[in-house]
C-alpha cells in the first residue's frame, strides 16, 4: 500500500483572486484606519471576522493566525481598563479613586473607558483584517506578481523566503552535532563553531543555487541601449527629487496646497511612466494559475465601491467619521445607516466564499483517512 | 551531439589540469555514465556541457568542445539553458521559489515563454515524472526522491536535448533513488533524450547505460568503452562484477539475471540447506550472546516520541549489548533517526523510557561481567554533557560539524569539550586514512574525506557507543570498504556500534544484528545473516543471486570456494 505523506496547512486552495483579495484589503483597512467610531469598528469587526471564519473552516494557514488574533482580544480587554485607570478625563465620573493613589487615583470616567474600546477595537480590527488577508493570499506567490521592471527583486525576494526555512533547519542540525562534541555556550567566543558551519553551508547552498539559476536562463535581460537607459536613470532621479520637494512644501507651505500635490501628482505619474518604459524592455513571461471568477468581480467591485464612498466621505465631510469622547464633543457615537451598510458589506467574501461544501466534504474525508489505524 | 575535441582544463589556482587532452564523442540519444573515485573530475566534465565550467569557475581551457551545435565555451551557461538540461547533486540547494508548479516554470519565464505554452508543458512534465499530485505542494516538504525529480521536470521545461545529471541519487535513499533512476531511463528510452550522468551506485544503473566512462583521476587516461569491458578494467565495481570478475565469468554478467547463470552453474548439487562451516557453531553464538546480553549498553523499553502532530516512535523496546554492532535499516520516516536521537539525549522520551549503560571496564576486556557499581543514565534526567562523555553521535551531515581551519584543530576542539587532555590523534588519523589531512581545512576536502573527518572529530573523545547515521551517503565502492573495516576494528576493540543505514552491503559486510523499523515501531530484531537472507528489499546482491543464507558478501562466497564448497 503506498503511503503519501500530507503536511497538513501547507495547501493553499484558491479562494478569490489575489487582487480582489487586495482591495478587499484596501477597502477593510480604510476604515479602521479612518475612524475611531465604536460602532462602525464593531461592524467592521463583524465583518472581517465572518470572512476570516469561513476561511478558516477551508484553510488551516488561518488557524496558524489565531494566536494573532488572541492577542487582539488580549489586548482590547486590557486596553479598556488601562486607559479607564489612567485617563481622568470626562463627566460621566462613574466612580473615584483615592487622589492620594499615584497614577490611577482620581475620577474614573465613562468617556476614558469609552476611549479605551475605540483603541482597542481598532487595533484588533485591524489584527484581524491583517490575520485574513494572510490566510487567503500565500505570500509567496504574491511576491511572484511584482511588475516586469521589478521582477528581479521579486525572485530575490522569493529566494529568500525559500531560503529561510532551509537554513533554521541547518542551523539546528549544527547545534546538535556541537552539543555531541561538548560545545557549551559561555560566551561570544563559542559563537563560532555554530556560525561557521552555518555560514560555509549558506554559501555552499546559494553557490549551488546560482549554478542552477544560470543553467536554467536566469538573468538574461537584454540591456536597453545604453543612452536610453542613463535617460532613465536621470528621468528617476528628477521625479524622485520632485517628489521630496513637493512632500516638503505641503507640509511647510500649506497656503500653497495645489501646488505641492500638483507637483507630487507629476512626480508619480513619471516614476509610473519610466518603470513601465523599463518594465517593456523585459523579455519575460509569469505563469500563473489563477482564475477570475464571477464572485472575484462582484466581490472587487462592492469593496472598491465601499472604498472609495470611505474616501469620499473622509475628504468631503470628515466630521462623520470622527469621534473623540472626551469633552467638548459628545461620547455618544453618531451612526449614519448608510455608511453602516457599506461596512456591513465587507463581510461579502466570507458569505460567498466559493465551494465551502465541497472543502467541508473533502476535510472530512481527510479525517476519516488519519484515524484508520 | 557531444563532441570534445582535445580538452584541456585547469581550475584557478591549480597546478595540474583536470581534464587533460580529453576527447569524447556521445551520439544522440544515448545514455553515459561516467563513473570514478571522487575529485576524479566528473562534476568537471559536466560542468563543461552547459559552459559553467569554464564560465562560471574561471580557470584556462584548451580545445574545442560541441554540445548540439552550439559551443558552450562561447555562448555561456545561459546561451546553453534551452539546449541542455542540468541537475545537481544535492536536491535541496537548486531550487528558486518555494513551491512546485513556481519551480517549474522558473527557466520558461525567463526565456519570455506565453502563457498557454508553459501550462502546457508544465502539465506535460507534471505527468512524465509522475508528480502531477505534488503541484501544489511546498518543495521543503517534499521527499529526497520527489525533490529530484522536481529538479529533473524542472529543466525538461525548455525542452532541452541534452539531460545532464551530477550524481542525482547519491543524497538519496534507495527508494528514491529508484525512483529517479526509473524517471531518467523512461526520459532516454521512450523520449530518445541524450543522458550524461554520474554515479556511484553502478548496480542500478550500469544495465541501462549504452557508454561507461571512467575517469580515473589526475594523470591517468580515460577509459571509454561498453560497460561490461570498462567495469573488467577498473576497481571500483559493484558486489556481482567483483564476484564475476574474482572467478573469471565471461562475459562480465551487469545483472542479476545474467548472473544467476553462473551462480547455478557453480552450484550444480543441490545446495545444502543446513548452516555450515562459514557461519558460527550454534553453541558457539549463544554463548556468546548470552554474555552480551547480562551487559547491556542501551536498553529502550516502550518510547514513544512525537514531532508536532507527526508520531514518529510508537513503542519500541529494544536492547543493545556492549559489544554489539547493530544495524538499524528501515524506510525513510520510519523513525530510525530519532530513535538514534534519542540514545544520546538529544531527543527526551514522552513516554518510556531510553537507558545507557556505560561499562567501566576497559573497552578492551568487555566479555568480563560488568561490576556491580555499574550506573545507569536514564536520559530523562541526565544532560547531554554527561551522556556525550560515553556515546558518540555522528550526524547525517559532515558539514553540520566541522568549522575549524585545520582537521587538528577540529580534534582538539573535541577534546577541549569532553575536557581531556591533548593527547596523540595520529593512531585515530591512521586508522582512517587521513595522515595527510591533519593540516588541511576540513572543508576543502572531498565528501568521502569529509565524512571521515567528522567521524575523527567524535571519535576523538573515545566513546565507549558510537552512534552512526546514515555513514556512506556519497561514498564510492572503496571508501565504503575502507569504512567498514575501520567500523570492524572498533567493534574488536570492543566499542558498541549502532548504524543507521540504507546501504544492505555494508550492514552485510559488518553487522551482527539487524533491527527492521517501519511506522515507528521495531518490526524485525534478529542476527544481520537470518534477517538479510529471508528479505526481499534487504538482499544484497550476492544474496540474491544464490538465493542461500549462507552468502550475503562476495567474501563469503570465496571463502566457501576455499573450503570447497563448490
Amino acid at each position: 500500500m503506498s503511503f503519501e505523506f500530507r503536511v497538513p496547512g501547507f495547501e493553499f486552495m484558491q479562494t478569490y483572486h489575489p487582487i480582489t483579495w487586495l482591495i478587499w484589503l484596501l477597502a477593510a483597512t480604510l476604515p479602521a484606519l479612518l475612524t475611531r467610531n465604536p460602532l462602525y469598528l464593531t461592524l467592521l469587526l463583524l465583518a472581517s471576522g465572518v470572512t476570516y471564519m469561513a476561511l478558516e473552516r477551508r484553510s488551516p494557514a488561518a488557524r496558524s493566525w489565531s494566536a494573532f488574533v488572541k492577542l487582539g482580544v488580549v489586548l482590547l480587554l486590557f486596553a479598556v481598563p488601562s486607559n479607564a485607570l489612567t485617563a481622568h478625563q470626562g463627566r460621566l465620573v462613574l466612580f473615584r479613586l483615592p487622589e492620594s493613589w499615584p497614577i490611577i487615583g482620581g475620577p474614573i470616567t465613562g468617556e476614558a473607558m469609552l476611549y479605551g474600546l475605540s483603541s482597542g477595537l481598532s487595533l484588533l480590527t485591524l489584527l484581524l483584517i491583517f490575520a485574513t488577508f494572510n490566510s487567503a493570499v500565500d505570500q509567496a506567490r504574491l511576491l511572484r506578481m511584482t511588475p516586469p521592471y521589478l521582477y528581479q527583486a521579486g525572485v530575490i525576494a522569493a529566494i529568500a523566503v525559500a531560503f529561510v526555512p532551509q537554513m533554521m533547519i541547518a542551523a539546528q542540525e549544527i547545534r546538535e552535532a556541537q552539543r555531541i562534541r561538548g560545545h557549551r555556550f559561555r560566551g561570544l567566543r563559542d559563537l563560532l563553531p555554530l556560525f561557521m558551519p552555518l555560514l560555509t553551508t549558506g554559501l555552499e547552498r546559494a553557490i549551488a543555487l546560482a549554478e542552477s539559476m544560470e543553467a536554467r536562463g536566469f538573468g538574461d535581460i537584454p540591456a536597453a541601449p545604453s543612452r536610453r537607459q542613463t535617460l532613465y536613470r536621470a528621468g528617476t532621479l528628477v521625479s524622485l527629487l520632485a517628489l521630496a520637494c513637493g512632500a516638503f512644501g505641503s507640509s511647510y507651505f500649506p497656503a500653497r496646497r495645489t501646488l505641492s500635490v500638483g507637483l507630487m501628482t507629476a512626480a508619480g505619474m513619471g516614476l509610473l511612466l519610466i518603470f513601465w518604459m523599463q518594465g517593456r524592455g523585459v523579455r519575460r513571461t509569469r505563469y500563473m494559475r489563477w482564475y477570475w471568477r464571477r464572485q472575484d468581480t462582484v466581490v472587487s467591485l462592492i469593496c472598491g465601491g465601499v472604498a472609495f464612498v470611505l474616501l469620499a466621505m473622509w475628504l468631503a465631510r470628515r466630521e462623520t467619521l470622527l469621534y473623540y469622547p472626551y469633552p467638548p464633543f459628545s461620547p455618544w457615537p453618531d451612526f449614519q445607516p448608510l455608511l453602516g451598510l457599506a461596512l456591513a458589506l465587507l463581510a461579502l467574501p466570507g458569505l460567498l466564499l466559493p465551494g465551502t461544501e465541497k472543502a467541508a466534504e473533502q476535510k472530512a474525508k481527510e479525517q476519516s483517512d488519519y484515524s484508520i489505524p | 551531439m557531444i563532441e570534445f575535441d582535445h580538452v584541456t582544463y585547469t581550475y584557478p589556482d591549480q597546478p595540474q589540469p583536470v581534464l587533460h587532452d580529453f576527447s569524447l564523442s556521445v551520439e544522440e540519444g544515448e545514455l553515459l555514465l561516467v563513473i570514478g573515485p571522487s575529485g576524479s573530475g566528473k562534476s568537471t566534465l559536466l560542468r563543461c556541457l552547459n559552459g559553467l565550467v569554464p564560465h562560471f569557475y574561471g580557470g584556462r581551457w584548451r580545445g574545442r568542445l560541441h554540445v548540439a551545435g552550439r559551443d558552450p565555451v562561447t555562448v555561456g551557461p545561459r546561451g546553453m539553458s534551452d539546449l541542455v538540461g542540468f541537475v545537481l547533486q544535492d536536491p535541496e540547494a537548486q531550487f528558486v521559489v518555494d513551491t512546485v508548479e513556481a519551480e517549474l516554470a522558473f527557466a520558461m519565464e525567463n526565456f519570455g515563454l506565453p502563457q498557454p505554452l508553459m501550462r502546457k508543458r508544465v502539465e506535460e512534465v507534471l505527468d512524465q515524472l509522475n508528480i502531477a499530485h505534488l503541484r501544489e505542494r511546498p518543495i521543503s516538504t517534499l521527499s529526497g526522491g520527489e525533490k529530484q525529480r522536481v529538479a529533473i521536470a524542472a529543466v525538461l521545461t525548455l525542452h532541452p536535448r541534452v539531460l545532464v545529471l551530477d550524481e542525482p541519487t547519491s543524497q538519496l535513499d534507495p527508494q528514491a533513488a529508484e525512483e529517479v533512476l526509473i524517471a531518467l531511463r523512461q526520459l532516454n528510452e521512450d523520449l530518445g533524450l541524450t543522458v550524461v550522468l554520474s554515479e556511484h551506485r553502478l548496480e542500478r544503473v550500469v544495465q541501462y547505460a549504452d557508454w561507461l566512462l571512467y575517469l580515473p583521476g589526475v594523470g591517468e587516461r580515460p577509459i571509454r568503452g561498453e560497460p561490461a569491458a570498462v567495469l573488467a578494467q577498473v576497481e571500483l565495481t559493484p558486489p556481482l562484477v567483483t564476484l564475476g570478475k574474482t572467478l573469471g565469468w565471461q562475459p562480465l554478467p551487469l545483472t542479476i539475471k545474467e548472473g544467476r547463470r553462473f551462480a547455478r552453474r557453480l552450484f550444480s548439487a543441490p545446495t545444502p540447506s543446513v548452516p555450515s562451516a562459514t557461519s558460527d557453531p550454534p553453541g558457539k553464538r549463544r554463548a556468546l550472546r548470552e554474555t552480551q546480553r547480562s551487559s547491556p549498553a542501551i536498553c529502550v523499553e516502550g518510547l514513544r516520541f512525537s514531532y508536532d502532530d507527526h508520531e514518529a516512535l510508537r513503542g519500541v523496546n529494544l536492547t543493545i549489548n556492549h559489544g554489539e554492532f547493530i544495524a538499524i535499516m528501515g524506510r525513510n520516516g520510519s523513525g530510525k533517526t530519532t530513535l538514534l536521537k534519542q540514545m544520546v539525549g538529544l531527543l527526551r522520551p514522552e513516554r518510556g523510557r531510553v537507558e545507557i549503560t556505560p561499562n567501566l571496564q576497559p573497552p578492551t576486556s568487555n566479555l568480563q561481567p560488568p561490576t556491580s557499581n555499574t550506573q545507569s543514565l536514564d536520559t530523562r534526567h541526565t544532560s547531554v554533557d554527561d551522556i556525550v562523555r560515553f556515546v558518540g553521535y555522528v550526524p547525517q551531515n559532515p558539514n553540520a560539524l566541522l568549522f575549524a581551519d585545520t582537521l587538528a584543530e577540529e580534534l582538539a576542539f573535541t577534546r577541549k569539550g569532553h575536557r581531556l587532555p591533548p593527547g596523540d590523534d595520529m593512531p585515530l588519523l591512521e586508522a582512517l586514512g587521513l595522515t595527510e589531512h591533519v593540516h588541511r581545512y576540513p572543508r576543502d576536502l572531498s565528501g568521502g574525506e569529509r565524512q571521515r573527518a567528522a567521524l575523527a572529530a567524535v571519535l576523538v573523545a573515545q566513546p565507549q557507543i558510537i552512534l552512526l547515521d546514515e555513514p556512506t551517503r556519497g561514498l564510492d565502492y572503496q571508501q565504503k570498504r575502507a569504512l567498514a573495516n575501520f567500523l570492524r576494528a572498533q567493534k574488536a576493540a570492543g566499542h558498541t556500534v549502532v548504524m543507521v543505514t540504507h546501504d544492505v552491503e555494508l550492514v552485510a559486510q559488518c553487522a551482527d544484528r539487524v533491527v527492521l523499523m517501519a511506522e515507528g515501531e521495531v518490526v524485525v530484531d534478529g542476527p544481520t545473516r537470518q534477517v538479510m537472507s529471508d528479505s526481499l528489499v534487504f538482499a544484497t546482491q550476492v544474496n540474491k543471486l544464490f538465493r542461500d543464507p549462507r552468502f550475503l558478501t562476495v567474501e563469503d562466497v570465496l571463502m566457501a570456494g576455499r573450503l570447497g564448497d563448490w
